[in-house]
């Protein structure tokens, strides 16, 4: 038995497909499966999120509440919102929920819901109203918010996509990372339907309290491009565009606003900025 | 293409042998068959999908070894030996080598 | 967003690192396998050698740990998912294996044959928690043993 030396040209034992190709197929896999999983996940939340009783509900507020530097029970501004909040309710809206608003100590302009009927305003914002019309819009725009409940859909959505995603990757793999983001990005698009619908339901309160819904627009116009929708956007309320929204408000609402039929900031409020 | 597990090719004698030839291959499950696996662990029994996934790994690192070795101008494999590693969770890699001769 | 930029960026690296490392890897080892190629590594016990002309042997042994890229592993991840064959990691079992066989053939400097060599592969770290697979890197060995010709 004599050895002949050679040398194999192919090599056998790796697979002759590129690796493009495998990025590309798996990708497209990736997707297919986290869009359905995404589908059937919404419906199954939102089947939920329209039978949660409201003690759950305030529950889940509490838990959620102590992540926000809230101002304290004895401030004025607080105080005051609370009030205006409380003469909306009475007057113009009719839900199971004792609206509590609480002021959140916070540069950036925006507002959100938080489940148990909490409304959270950012000082940022306050510090810009004008107007009691402006500020009566926002808290019935995210009283809106509750009446479609949109703040538990959008928080059972981004838990149980979360819940998933861990199951399916485990708890901290690269993939996870990755699809978070994606999942942030797709709940930005999709909740734009719900803040048209919130702000419709915003303007209807204002036509209730006030008798027109002048005001609405205007506080949109002041926002800086730069500072919406802002970090909690991604969660709690991307707003859709600034434009898009303003032209949409002022085809809705009344024609004849002139300044003087809006009412100008509680005493309280301008007193406190 | 002959293969054996033994030194030798009973009644044919080894004219020239080419040294090592090899075949691996790696391959996972999909998530769904992970998942059955994992509950049937709590029964026991035989896990089929896993039997099948490793024999089809098998054959084709064999297939692999078989075309090494008829490239090299061989003709039988003697000596095989089989070894199973688990590179990555999920995933078997099945390694196949032995020695490329040519019988008569 | 930003752990998608460093997710992002990570595996831009991986797969340019990863892809110049593999590929000088694969030109060092073709170029050793050339210059080795007389030694023969076999299975069997013997090698076509006489034992009456040979003055020793003994056991040499070569190993190799090798890890793979982000990208890669991140294929393999999704790869795990459909299931099929994982073709990220082809290579670094390739690579490893005859790295392993080579170093084992340069453990046998003057050698005639190295007859019954046996190759085992194993993984080492990656297998206590499920977080931490991105440790996964592979240990290939092989042995065999080293026979030495008389001089006449």
């Amino acid at each position: 038995m004599k050895y002949t030396p050679r040398q194999g040209e192919t090599n056998f034992n790796v697979s002759p497909s590129s690796i493009w190709r495998e990025l590309f197929v798996l990708l497209a896999g990736l997707l297919a499966i986290l869009a359905g999983l995404y589908l059937v996940m919404g419906l199954v939340v939102d089947l939920v999120a329209e039978r949660l009783s409201p003690e759950f509900e305030a529950r889940l507020g509490a838990a959620v509440s102590p992540r926000f530097h809230v101002v304290g029970q004895d401030d004025s501004r607080q105080r005051c919102l609370q009030q205006l909040a409380d003469r909306i309710q009475d007057r113009c809206v009719h839900l199971p929920y004792h609206f509590k608003v609480q002021l959140v100590e916070d540069p950036r302009i925006n507002a959100f819901a938080l489940p148990g009927g909490i409304i959270m305003v950012l000082t940022g914002l306050l510090d810009r109203v004008e107007t009691e019309n402006e500020l009566a819009f926002i808290l019935g725009h995210e009283m809106g918010h509750f009446a479609n409940r949109d703040h538990l859909r959008r928080m059972g959505r981004t838990l149980v996509l979360l819940a998933v995603v861990t199951i399916v990757f485990g708890p901290d793999s690269s993939l996870n990372n990755l699809v978070t983001g994606a999942m942030g990005l797709a709940e930005l698009g999709f909740s734009r339907q719900q803040e048209t619908a919130a702000d419709q339901f915003g303007l209807k309160v204002l036509k209730c309290f006030y008798g027109n819904s002048c005001g609405a627009d205007d506080f949109f116009a002041k926002i800086p491009k730069e500072s919406d929708p802002g970090r909690f956007g991604h969660y709690f309320s991307s707003h859709p565009e600034n434009r898009r929204r303003i032209s949409h408000l002022r085809s809705l609402s009344s024609s004849d606003c002139r300044p003087e039929i809006l009412k100008p900031l509680p005493e309280c409020i301008v007193k406190g900025k | 293409m002959i293969v054996t597990n033994i030194d030798h090719v009973p009644g044919q004698n080894i004219v020239e042998h080419f040294g090592l030839v090899s075949g691996s291959t790696i391959r996972a499950k999909h998530i769904g068959k992970d998942i059955m696996a994992g509950l049937k662990n709590l029964v026991g029994g035989e896990l089929k999908g896993y039997t099948q996934l490793l024999q089809e790994s098998r054959d084709q690192a064999l297939e692999r070894m078989i075309a090494q070795a008829r490239q090299l101008g061989a003709n039988a494999v003697i000596n095989v030996r089989f070894s199973t590693s688990s590179v990555a969770q999920g995933a078997a890699e099945l390694y196949v080598y032995g020695t490329a001769v040519k019988v008569q | 967003m930003t752990n998608l930029i460093i997710f992002l960026s990570l595996m831009v690296l991986g797969y340019l690192a990863g892809s110049w490392a593999e590929r000088r890897h694969y030109r060092s080892i073709a170029q050793r396998e050339a210059q080795w190629i007389h030694l023969p590594a076999v299975t069997l016990p013997q090698a076509g050698i006489a034992p009456g002309t040979v003055d020793h042997a003994h056991l040499v042994s070569g190993s190799a740990v090798i890890s793979i890229d982000y990208f890669k592993r991140f294929l393999a991840g999704l790869r795990n998912l459909f299931g099929g064959t994982v073709r990220s990691y082809e290579t670094l079992i390739d690579r490893a294996r005859r790295e392993a066989v080579l170093r084992m053939k340069a453990d046998a400097v003057g050698a005639a044959a190295i007859v019954n060599v046996r190759i085992e592969t194993s993984t080492i770290g990656g297998h206590g928690k499920r977080g931490n697979k991105s440790t996964t890197c592979l240990e290939a060995v092989a042995y065999g043993t080293a026979l030495y010709l008389k001089d006449r």
